[in-house]
């Protein structure tokens, strides 16, 4: 028998062998016994050095393409045995094993959800220090001298007159002194009152300010903004309630209810059964802070709001402690993705 | 401040329902925060007559009695001391509520059985008085249900009224905002004063040492008065307003204020000291006891009334002790003045309370409304008291105080709100607020004293703006302002600072900054603190001048609450005060913290947190942001365990540190188990001008991965090693990399294994074997020369 011969022998031996495989196992005894180190065809392949050059490529060929055909029914034949016999069993019923995702604070969440909004109607965001003069805080801003909130049961002093922001109103007077109209922008940031810490008050709060100034602005555009605002957070069905208030740093001023984000205005108690809640003080900026820093109002008007953070995330998320913001408890905080 | 309801539908002559009144009140900026019904705790209550008293055995505190209430005679328990037979007084029936949530139910005590209750005024909501029970008069009418008999069918208005608007502090001023809305004038009550033939001004006269602080000082002298309660439609109003009756007197002067909003004084003429009122300011430790008992050592911000010779009244804020009416008062010497606000709040906050008078001088009374209240006060007392109201008012108001006129552009108040209103709506709504209101194209607008509020156009636009109402004003839909609206790079840095790290598995915490200067100082005992003058709390008192004061506090109170096992990060702020080389500055950092362990689960065995776990997220925000690699030196930081804490550097420059929170400071904190912090500034990293990075085309030849482990000293470090490598490798070197460290049972003591994975690629060829094993080759011959490194394996 010549080599050729042997060598469809062999492949018939090794593919009656694969058929009768029932195992991953017994398949790779196959590959071994036929193509391992010390298998016939590659016994066949190792000694072609050996046999005259006119027959080496011939039974070279031959050799390779049984090995080739094995290899491939070995392939098919795994196909045919399945995952079944493979001995793997997956239960997707068991947790992923990804890294745990940390959480952004919920106050930031809700920080960064109503800056979005506002980002939006294009209002650019600026900042300024937590610690403030007087100046920024309160005369600028139209607050006479004895005006209580700058009484000391009202405002944090720091040593070396300076007082711990307010509000961050401030940041309007510092942007307004450096820039030129239109100028538009929101101003989130910590702000701070002398004030005992209980469930529903704290020394420190989140405020988003927002202001509008440009010719020709008026309270028609300040409700337009504040009703796109409140539909863009609250839902399109959202309603508003402007009621005149007084603020220092605008005139007309006014506070503005939504209707209960709970029961829309039935009354609940959430909205203690008046169907509204309180969310935001806004106005006209009074000429006088305009005057102050060099902006012409005569010319130029403008609008101011502001709105608390805390209650926000308060009544969206029916938090009932605000001192739960800052005790940074990880049980709490991971209750907001 | 609370008000009448009933009183402001007389006074305004509207007949709205009580829901509507205040829903338009709170529209207008004249906010009713609550509404009370004043007869919610009356409903089954009726008036009863006391027929018999019996003692019951064993109680002396209480006593069995038999009252008619007309439909029955019941038997009931009662403990007033003040109860007696013949007494018509209140009676609950089964099933009435009381305040407090109380039903009243059939009760037992002492084996005796009650059917009903006799009730004090705080039983029924009229005031707090506990004392005894009500009595009536005699002729009260058995069985008439109770707030039928005191015709108490009202609602109680709570105001919550912003500080500018001083006129709206009383009766007529609220029904002013509600006549107005109405397009109507407010009633005023007419005044009928009837004054005998003798002069007042021989009785008193009037100096006013200091006008500025006093512009207007008015007496009257009402002779013959006759101290008794009042009638009850004075109490009535009172009551439903929060203040207690005292006696007709007392009673009219709180009346007058609570309609007018005009603070009235009443003192006993013939103890008053002297017929010569003097007003001047205290003189410094000027002794005065205000009529609460009270001493005082005064200061010249306290302005005084005095009879010449020492003080009878601390002006604007309360009476003195000396010249209060009392039950045997027959002559009054009755002050109506107006006091600057300034004074006031001086005088109030040095004496230290606050008064129904001193509120409204505070926030400004009306220098023109003093006659018209002084007046009111008169004629009451004549009616009411059978007082005997001399002739004249001595008024001492030497600079007559003038509204002032404001000139106003309707077309301005249209562009202001983005109405388009008419000149005669306008002139009708400042108007009905009692303005005197000239001209066509620009209004000339006189606006009375009592709303010194108004003093610009602006402040007359908003009255148009309130009684308009907001709703009225259209919402403008169009989108205004400048076309491009930029994002500062400090805000996305945030925003993508918290996607790597929550990414990376570390929890965001918040802090608002405040922290304990005691322990700021145990902490970092070489920094400047910033201090707070007039702290909430002891605990804080300062602003934190490094962010891991805080993260220690959020730590322990998670570690206390048993959320052992923590990621912690914050962007925040540190404050330093000024010194020789900075001004006030609020640096931004990040801080990190881990402790306890990694996450258990089915697949992952827990592994105690440190150091690594946070360079390791330090890493990812390296590579996100594309900043030059940190760099680790040791350091010595106070709160951080000396052989365990490092300097952060960038460039060489010391932005932060990191390491293990010394023994002391966890001790301090209450920690009791490991905690890693690192800490670092971002202001630098902000500021860094961080290259686009370049494309570099991707490999086109395959790479030959080397590994190499050998064995050096335990204290060399991984770093020098690396860089050694790729020094040695050359440019063939891709990537080096650590991929298993090893001390323990097969290696020396004082040693440890490395072993290292090398990606070698050439950018022209396909790397042979022995090009590779020739720089290997290197390596080794590199890392035995300078680390004494036994090569294990290549």
């Amino acid at each position: 028998m010549s080599v050729l011969d042997d060598i469809s022998v062999l492949m018939e031996k090794a593919f009656e062998r694969i058929s009768q495989a029932d195992s991953l196992a017994a398949l790779n005894d196959v590959r071994v016994s036929f193509l391992g180190k010390k298998g016939k065809i590659t016994a066949i392949l190792k000694d072609l050095g050996k046999l005259p050059v006119e027959e080496r490529r011939q039974i070279g060929a031959a050799a390779n393409n049984a090995r080739s055909a094995i290899e491939r029914r070995i392939e098919e034949a795994k196909d045919h045995l399945g995952s079944g016999d493979s001995r793997t069993f997956i239960d997707p019923t068991l947790p992923g094993t990804a890294q745990p995702l940390g959480h952004v604070h919920i106050l930031n969440q809700v920080t960064d959800d109503i800056c979005r909004t506002f980002y939006g109607m294009g209002f650019e965001i600026a900042h300024g220090p937590d610690i403030e003069t007087d100046y920024y805080n309160f005369e600028a801003l139209n607050f006479p001298p004895d005006h209580p909130a700058r009484d000391m049961q009202d405002t944090l002093f720091v040593e070396g007159e300076r007082v711990l922001r307010t509000h961050t109103t401030p940041v309007q007077v510092r942007e307004l002194e450096r820039r030129k109209p239109p100028i538009k922008i929101i101003t989130p940031g910590r702000c701070f009152r002398n004030e005992a810490i209980s469930t529903r008050a704290h020394v420190a709060f989140t405020q988003v300010d927002g202001f509008l100034v440009d010719e020709g602005i008026s309270v028609s555009d300040l409700k337009g903004v504040l009703v796109a605002f409140c539909k863009a957070f609250f839902g399109e069905d959202v309603k508003l309630n402007f009621r005149p208030s007084f603020f220092p740093f605008t005139e007309p001023s006014a506070e503005v209810d939504v209707s209960c984000i709970l029961c829309g205005g039935k009354g609940c108690q959430l909205c203690k059964y008046s169907g509204w809640l309180e969310i935001l003080g806004c106005g006209m900026i009074d000429p006088n802070v305009l005057d102050t820093v060099g902006i012409d109002s005569e010319k130029y008007t403008g609008y101011a709001f502001g709105l608390g953070v805390e209650r926000i995330a308060m009544l969206k998320y029916k938090i009932n402690d605000i001192r739960l913001f800052f005790n940074n408890d990880v049980r709490f905080l991971s209750q907001f993705k | 401040m609370k008000i009448s309801y009933q009183w402001i539908l007389k006074l305004s002559g509207l007949d709205w329902p009580v829901k509507e009144m205040a829903d338009r009140l709170t529209n207008c900026g004249t906010a009713v925060e609550e509404i009370e019904p004043t007869d919610q705790y009356m409903e089954k209550v009726v008036v009863g007559a006391v027929i018999d008293l019996k003692s019951i055995k064993g109680a002396d505190k209480i006593k069995l009695a038999t009252v008619d209430v007309g439909s029955e005679t019941m038997d009931l328990i009662c403990g007033a001391p003040n109860v007696a037979v013949g007494q018509k007084v209140p009676v609950a029936l089964l099933g009435a509520k009381l305040t407090g949530d109380f039903v009243l139910k059939k009760a037992k005590i002492r084996g005796v059985e009650s059917c009903g209750m006799i009730c004090s005024e705080r039983e029924l909501g009229i005031s707090d008085d506990h004392s005894g029970i009500m009595v009536f008069d005699s002729d009260a009418p058995v069985g008439t249900p109770l707030a039928d008999y005191l015709d108490f069918h009202d609602h109680q208005l709570t105001f919550e009224l912003t500080p500018n608007r001083p006129d709206s502090m009383s009766a007529i001023g609220i029904a002013r905002d509600a006549a107005a809305l109405a397009g109507v004038s407010v009633r005023r009550p007419e005044l009928d004063v009837v004054e005998s033939s003798e002069k007042a001004s021989d009785y008193v006269s009037v100096r006013v040492d200091d006008s500025d602080v006093c512009p207007r000082y008015a007496a009257r002298i009402i002779k013959n008065v006759k101290i008794c309660s009042s009638p009850w439609w004075i109490q009535k109003k009172l009551l439903v307003s929060g203040i207690r009756p005292i006696n007709n007197i007392v009673d009219i002067t709180n009346y007058v204020l609570l309609e007018t909003g005009h603070p009235l004084h009443a003192f006993d003429y013939d103890r008053f000291g002297s017929k010569e009122v003097i007003v001047r300011r205290a003189t410094k430790g000027e002794k005065f006891t205000t009529l609460d008992g009270k001493g005082h050592d005064l200061i010249p911000d306290v302005l005084l009334i005095t009879n010449g010779k020492s003080g009878v009244a601390a002006a604007g804020v309360m009476g003195g002790l000396d010249s209060e009416v009392e039950n045997t008062t027959a002559n009054i010497l009755l002050e109506s003045a107006y006091f600057a606000p300034s004074i006031i709040r001086k005088s109030r906050k040095y004496l230290g309370f606050v008064t129904e008078s001193s509120t409204r001088f505070e926030k400004g009374a009306d220098p023109n409304g003093v006659v018209f209240a002084i007046d009111r006060a008169a004629s009451l007392m004549h009616e009411l008291c059978g007082g005997e109201v001399l002739s004249g008012i001595v008024d001492c108001y030497p600079n007559e105080i003038k509204p002032v006129t404001i000139s106003f552009r309707p077309t301005r108040c249209n562009a202001i709100l983005g109405t388009n209103l008419t000149t005669d709506r306008m002139k009708e709504i400042l108007s009905s607020l009692e303005m005197e209101v000239t001209g066509e194209d620009k209004l000339i607008v006189k606006v009375p004293t009592f709303r010194p509020d108004i003093e610009r156009e602006i402040d007359l636009i908003e009255e148009v703006a309130r009684m308009e109402g907001w709703a009225n004003i259209p919402d403008a839909i169009a989108n205004v302002g400048p076309l491009f609206t930029p994002i500062h790079r400090c805000d996305s840095f945030t925003e993508e600072t918290r996607t790597v790290l929550t990414g990376a598995g570390f929890d965001e915490i918040v802090n608002h900054g405040l922290v304990n200067s005691k322990f700021a100082k145990e902490v970092n005992p070489d920094l400047d603190q910033v201090r707070i003058v007039n702290p909430s709390s002891s605990d804080l008192d300062a602003m934190r001048n490094s962010l891991s004061l805080s993260t220690l506090v959020v730590v322990e109170h998670n570690i206390s609450h048993r959320n052992t096992d923590l990621h912690l990060f914050e962007i925040g702020t540190a404050y330093f005060p000024p010194d020789n080389h900075h001004d006030w500055r609020e640096d931004q950092r990040i801080a990190l913290a881990v402790t306890g362990n990694t996450p258990n689960g089915w697949r992952r065995t827990p592994r105690p947190l440190d150091f690594y776990d946070l360079t390791g997220a330090i890493e990812h925000l390296v590579a996100h942001f594309h900043w030059p690699a940190f760099e680790y030196v040791t350091g010595e930081i106070s709160y951080l365990e000396p052989a365990l804490s490092f300097d952060i550097r960038i460039k060489g420059q010391v932005i932060g540190s990191i390491g293990q929170v010394a023994p002391k400071i966890a001790r301090l904190a209450e920690i009791k188990q490991p905690v890693y912090m690192a800490e670092f500034s971002t202001t630098s990293l902000l500021e860094m001008n961080v290259p686009i990075p370049s494309f570099k085309p991707l490999p086109q030849f395959p790479a030959a991965p080397r590994d190499m482990a050998f064995v050096v000293d335990a204290d060399v470090l991984a770093g020098d090693l690396l860089t050694a490598i790729r020094k040695a490798a050359g440019p063939l070197a891709e990537e080096v990399n650590i991929f298993d460290l090893y001390t323990g049972k097969q290696i020396e003591k004082g040693r440890k294994s490395i072993a290292v994975a090398i990606t070698y690629r050439s950018s022209d060829r396909s790397l042979s074997g022995e090009e590779v094993d020739v720089v290997q080759d290197n390596i080794a011959v590199v890392l035995k020369k300078k680390f004494n490194a036994e090569i294990r394996d290549k």
